[in-house]
C-alpha cells in the first residue's frame, strides 16, 4: 500500500501518533477528547481570578435573577452575583478538593498498604482497622466533622479521605503480597538488600500503575462527594463558591431560573466524565491484559 | 533399547499436512512461522514432533485444530487433510464439530484446561451432551466407562470431584478421558507430561499407548523431551524455526540422524551416566546441615489442621568446590530445604553451618554478613530479574549493599558479563531484551558478583531448552572450576543431576531416602524409591549423545 491512499480511520490514528505517547494511538479519540476537555476545565479554573469579570461574592440587589446580559454572560443569582464568575471560581475549590483528597488518600494508603503487605505481623491488625474505617459513610463523617470544626475545606478533604484510604490500602497490599513472592524480590533478599530498599525500590514501583488508575477515580468521586456535601449544607462554607453550593443555593429558584443548577451541574458532569474516561484509558494503557480482552 | 517398530505401510493415512505455510499478517515482512512443512500420520501411529521453543511445534497443532489466533497468524499455503476432509476449507461451525468428534487435544497443564468450578464427571459428560443425542443414563454410562478405561480409582467418587481435589496425574487422566470419549481419529497431545513427575509421566505415557492400541487412534505427540520420544514414538519429525528439518522412524533417527540440527539436538540430551568422579575434597565442609526440620503449622487461632512436615531430619555436608544434587519429585521437600539454606524461610529446628557459623535461626539483621557467602539462582529466568531495572543495576545491587562503590561494581559487572558469555553493553539493557538462557546467565552473574562460597541453584535449568541447558550447565561447571564455588543443585531431572553432581541426595515426602556419591546412587540405587525414579526416567537405556544404546560401546 502506498503512503498517500491511507484510509480515513488510519489518518486519525496517525494524527494521534503525532503525540507519540506509546499506546495513545491505540486507545482512540475518546480519551483524547476527554483529555482536552479536562485540560480546558483545569486551565480555565486556574486562571479564574483573572478570567472572572466580577467578584463572585459581590452582591447587586438591583440585578437579582437576571438573564444573560453582555456584562453577565450567564446571568445573575438570587443575590445578584455574577453566575459566570461564580461557576469559574467554584471549579477551583471543587478541583482542589478532588485532587487534594486523591493525593492525601493515595499517599497515606500507599504507606499503610506497603507496611501491611510486607510485614506479616502487622497485617491482620492493620487490615481490621481498615475494615472498620471502611464502614464509616463519608457523608455522615463530614456532617460530624463540620459540626465539630465548622465548615472548612480541610474538614471536607478529611471526610472524603478517611473512607477512601482503606480502598487504597487493600489495593497496595494485594500488589505487594503478590510481588513479594517474585523470585527477583527473594534474590534481592539473598543479595543482602535492606528492608527499606526492597520495599521502596523493588515493591513500590509495582503499585504505581494501579495507584494512578485508582487515583483518577478518587478524584472523580471526591469532586462528586464535595458537591453532595455542599448541596446538603455540610460542606465548605457558603462564602466560598463551589459547584456544589452554587447548585444548593439555586435549588429554590429552579423553576424560575434552571440555569442556576444547569451550568455548575454541566461543568461537574463534564469534569467527572472526562476524569473517568481518562482513568479507563490509563488502566487500558497500564494493564495490557485488560486491553486485550476489550479488543 | 526396545523401540516401537511397527509397520504402518498398510495403515490408512489419518492426517496429511502438505507444504503448510503459516505467516504473520502481511504487513510484517518476516519469515513465515511455518515454512512449508509436510507431515503424515497413519492410523494407530504415534508421531512425535520435536524441537526447541519457538520451532513451530505448537503452531502446527493449532493449525490442525483450526485454532490459530485470528488476525495474528494465518495459513497462507499448503493443505491439511484429515482422512479425506480438507480442514482448511471448513467453516468455523464445522471445525467445532470436527474438533470434538474427530480430532481431540490434550494440553500441558491440566489444571488450567479444566474448569475449576465444575465437577470433572460433568465436564466429560458435557462433551457427550453437546455432540451426541444420547439419553442421560447412556451418557453417564459412557463417562463411567471411559473413566475406568483411563484407570482412575474409585470412579464414582472422582466423578463427583472438582479438579483441585485431584492430583496432577489424575487430572491429566480426566483430560485424556474427555479427549477420547468420542473416539476421535486423531489425538493431539501438546507436552502432556511436561508438568508431571517422572513416575506419573511414565503412567500417563503407557496409558496413552494402551488406549491408542485399543481404539486405533493416531497420535500427534508434541514434546521437547527426547527421552519421551524414545519411549513412545513410531516416527519422529524434527522442527527448527518453522522448518521441518528431518523425519524418520524413531530408531533410524536416534541411531543415524542425517541433519546437523538433529545431531545437535540429540547430542545436547544429558546422559544418565554419572560424571567421572572428581578427587575427594580436602578440608572441612563449607556447608553443614544437621537434622533440619521445617514444619508448616496447621490452621490458625480457631481452626486446627494437621501440620505439614515439609522437611524431616535432613542432614548433609558439602565440601568446597563440590556439587550436591538434591533430587526428588514435586512435594518431596527439596525446595523447602533450599529455601531454608538460603534463609528465605526459617527452619523449625536443626542447624545450618555456613563456614562454621550457624545461620539457622539468625534474625534479618544478624544474617546480613552471612548473605554474601550464599547466593541463589532460581528456576524461572523471566521472573528472577526485576523487569524495571537495567541488567547493570541488578548486577551491582549486591556488591553495593556490601559497601562497594557503584563505579567499581559496574566495572566488575562488565567483566562478569564476559565471563558468562554476554556482551559488555548488555548492562544498559533491560531483562525483556534477552532470551531465557541469556537471562539465566545474567542471574548467575548476579549471584557470582557476590563471590559466594555456596550457590544454591533451584531448578536453575529446568525451564530451558536442552541445548541452552547444556550451555548453562557448562557455565556453572566452569565457574565452579575457576572460583571454587560449592553448588547445591536442586532438580527433579535425574539426567541433569547425573551431569553436574558429585553427590546426590534423594528426597521423598520430606525425608532423605538415599545419599551418596552420584555414581553409587544413580548406578546402584539401594532404596526402592530411587530405583523407581531411575526406572521412570524416559529413554534411560539410550545414549542420545553417542547415537547408540547404552552399554553397546
Amino acid at each position: 500500500m502506498s503512503e498517500n491512499n491511507v484510509p480515513p480511520a488510519a489518518a486519525t490514528q496517525s494524527v494521534l501518533r503525532l503525540f507519540s505517547i506509546p499506546g495513545l494511538a491505540k486507545l482512540g479519540v475518546g480519551p483524547l477528547i476527554a483529555g482536552v476537555i479536562l485540560l480546558a476545565i483545569v486551565v480555565v479554573t486556574l486562571l479564574s481570578p483573572w478570567l472572572a469579570p466580577h467578584d463572585p461574592l459581590e452582591m447587586q440587589p438591583m440585578l437579582r435573577l437576571k438573564g444573560p446580559m453582555p456584562d453577565y454572560p450567564l446571568g445573575t443569582d438570587p443575590y445578584g452575583r455574577d453566575l459566570y464568575s461564580r461557576v469559574l471560581i467554584g471549579g477551583r475549590v471543587s478541583l482542589f478538593i478532588g485532587i487534594g483528597a486523591a493525593i492525601v488518600s493515595v499517599l497515606i494508603g500507599l504507606v499503610i498498604g506497603l507496611i501491611a503487605g510486607f510485614f506479616r505481623m502487622m497485617d491482620t491488625v492493620i487490615m481490621r482497622v481498615m475494615d472498620s474505617l471502611m464502614a464509616i459513610p463519608s457523608i455522615l463523617l463530614a456532617i460530624a466533622l463540620v459540626a465539630l470544626n465548622g465548615p472548612s475545606i480541610t474538614s471536607v478533604i478529611m471526610a472524603i479521605t478517611i473512607p477512601e484510604i482503606p480502598r487504597v490500602v487493600r489495593l497496595v497490599r494485594s500488589v505487594v503480597l503478590s510481588a513479594r513472592e517474585e523470585p527477583y524480590v527473594e534474590a534481592a533478599i539473598a543479595l543482602g538488600s535492606s528492608m527499606p530498599k526492597i520495599l521502596f525500590r523493588h515493591l513500590m514501583p509495582n503499585t504505581m500503575a494501579p495507584l494512578i488508575v485508582q487515583g483518577t477515580y478518587i478524584v472523580a468521586s471526591a469532586i462528586l462527594t464535595e458537591a453532595i456535601l455542599s448541596f446538603l449544607g455540610a460542606g465548605v462554607s457558603t462564602e466560598i463558591p463551589t459547584w456544589g453550593n452554587i447548585m444548593a443555593e439555586g435549588r429554590q429558584y429552579f423553576r424560575i431560573k434552571p440555569e442556576l443548577i444547569l451550568w455548575p451541574g454541566l461543568m461537574l458532569s463534564l469534569c467527572i466524565l472526562s476524569i473517568n474516561l481518562l482513568g479507563d484509558a490509563a488502566r487500558d494503557m497500564l494493564d495490557p491484559r485488560l486491553k486485550k480482552r476489550g479488543e | 533399547m526396545l523401540f516401537k517398530s511397527r509397520n504402518f505401510d498398510e495403515a490408512k493415512t489419518v492426517l496429511r499436512i502438505e507444504d503448510l505455510v503459516v505467516s504473520l499478517p502481511p504487513a510484517a515482512k518476516v519469515k513465515p512461522v511455518l515454512n512449508g512443512i509436510s507431515l503424515n500420520i497413519r492410523q494407530g501411529e504415534t508421531v512425535c514432533l520435536v524441537g526447541e521453543s519457538g520451532s513451530g511445534k505448537s503452531v502446527t497443532s493449532l493449525a490442525v485444530m483450526g485454532l490459530l489466533p485470528k488476525n495474528a497468524l494465518m495459513v497462507t499455503g499448503g493443505s491439511i487433510t484429515l482422512s479425506d476432509t480438507d480442514l482448511l476449507a471448513q467453516s468455523a461451525g464445522a471445525m467445532q464439530d470436527i474438533r470434538a468428534r474427530r480430532v481431540a487435544m490434550i494440553f500441558q497443564e491440566p489444571m488450567t484446561a479444566l474448569n475449576p468450578v465444575l465437577r470433572v464427571g460433568d465436564q466429560i459428560e458435557e462433551v457427550l451432551e453437546s455432540h451426541t443425542k444420547l439419553p442421560a443414563d447412556e451418557r453417564r454410562r459412557r463417562v463411567i466407562d471411559i473413566m475406568e478405561q483411563v484407570h482412575l480409582p474409585d470412579v464414582e467418587r472422582i466423578y463427583r470431584s472438582y479438579p483441585h481435589q485431584l492430583s496432577g496425574g489424575q487430572r491429566q487422566r480426566i483430560m485424556i478421558a474427555m479427549a477420547l470419549v468420542l473416539e476421535p481419529e486423531l489425538l493431539i497431545a501438546d507436552e502432556p507430561t511436561t508438568a508431571l513427575d517422572v513416575t506419573t509421566q511414565k503412567q500417563i505415557l503407557s496409558l496413552i499407548a494402551e488406549l491408542q492400541e485399543k481404539h486405533g487412534t493416531a497420535v500427534l505427540f508434541i514434546t521437547h523431551d527426547m527421552g519421551v520420544v524414545a519411549e513412545i514414538a513410531d516416527t519422529v519429525y524434527v522442527m527448527n524455526h518453522g522448518d521441518m528439518v528431518e523425519s524418520a522412524p524413531i530408531e533410524t533417527l536416534l541411531s543415524n540422524p542425517q541433519e546437523d540440527y538433529s545431531r545437535k539436538l540429540l547430542a545436547a540430551v544429558p546422559s544418565l551416566t554419572p560424571r567421572v568422579p572428581r578427587p575427594a575434597p580436602e578440608g572441612a565442609p563449607v556447608l553443614k546441615v544437621r537434622r533440619l526440620n521445617k514444619i508448616y503449622g496447621g490452621g490458625g487461632l480457631f481452626v486446627r489442621r494437621p501440620d505439614t512436615h515439609a522437611a524431616k531430619e535432613v542432614s548433609f555436608d558439602v565440601a568446597r568446590g563440590r556439587t550436591l544434587g538434591i533430587v526428588g519429585e514435586s512435594g518431596s521437600g527439596k525446595s523447602t530445604v533450599a529455601r531454608c539454606i538460603m534463609r528465605l524461610i526459617e527452619p523449625t529446628n536443626g542447624t545450618i553451618r555456613l563456614r562454621d557459623a550457624n545461620i539457622a535461626h539468625l534474625s534479618r539483621k544478624e544474617l546480613k554478613p552471612h548473605r554474601k557467602h550464599l547466593q541463589v539462582v532460581f528456576q524461572d529466568p523471566f521472573r528472577s530479574l526485576n523487569p524495571r531495572w537495567t541488567v547493570g543495576r541488578s548486577l551491582i545491587e549486591g556488591p553495593v549493599n556490601y559497601g562497594q562503590s557503584p563505579k567499581q561494581a559496574l566495572k566488575r559487572a562488565a567483566e562478569l558479563m564476559e565471563i558468562v558469555g554476554l556482551p559488555r553493553d548488555s548492562l544498559d539493557r533491560y531483562p525483556h531484551q534477552f532470551s531465557g538462557g541469556q537471562r539465566q546467565r545474567i542471574a548467575i552473574a548476579r549471584a557470582v558478583a557476590m563471590q559466594p562460597d555456596v550457590l544454591v541453584a533451584d531448578e536453575a535449568v529446568s525451564a530451558l531448552d536442552v541445548s541452552v541447558q547444556a550451555q548453562v550447565l557448562e557455565l556453572l561447571d566452569d565457574l565452579q572450576e575457576k572460583l571454587g564455588i560449592t553448588i547445591v543443585f536442586i532438580t527433579h531431572d535425574l539426567r541433569v543431576a547425573a551431569q553436574i553432581c558429585d553427590d546426590v541426595l534423594v528426597m521423598q515426602r520430606g525425608e532423605v531416602v538415599e545419599h551418596g556419591p552420584a555414581g553409587e546412587v544413580l548406578g546402584n540405587p539401594q532404596h526402592a524409591y530411587t530405583r523407581s525414579l531411575i526406572e521412570a526416567a524416559p529413554g534411560r537405556s539410550w545414549d542420545f549423545a553417542n547415537f547408540r544404546a547404552l552399554g553397546a560401546a
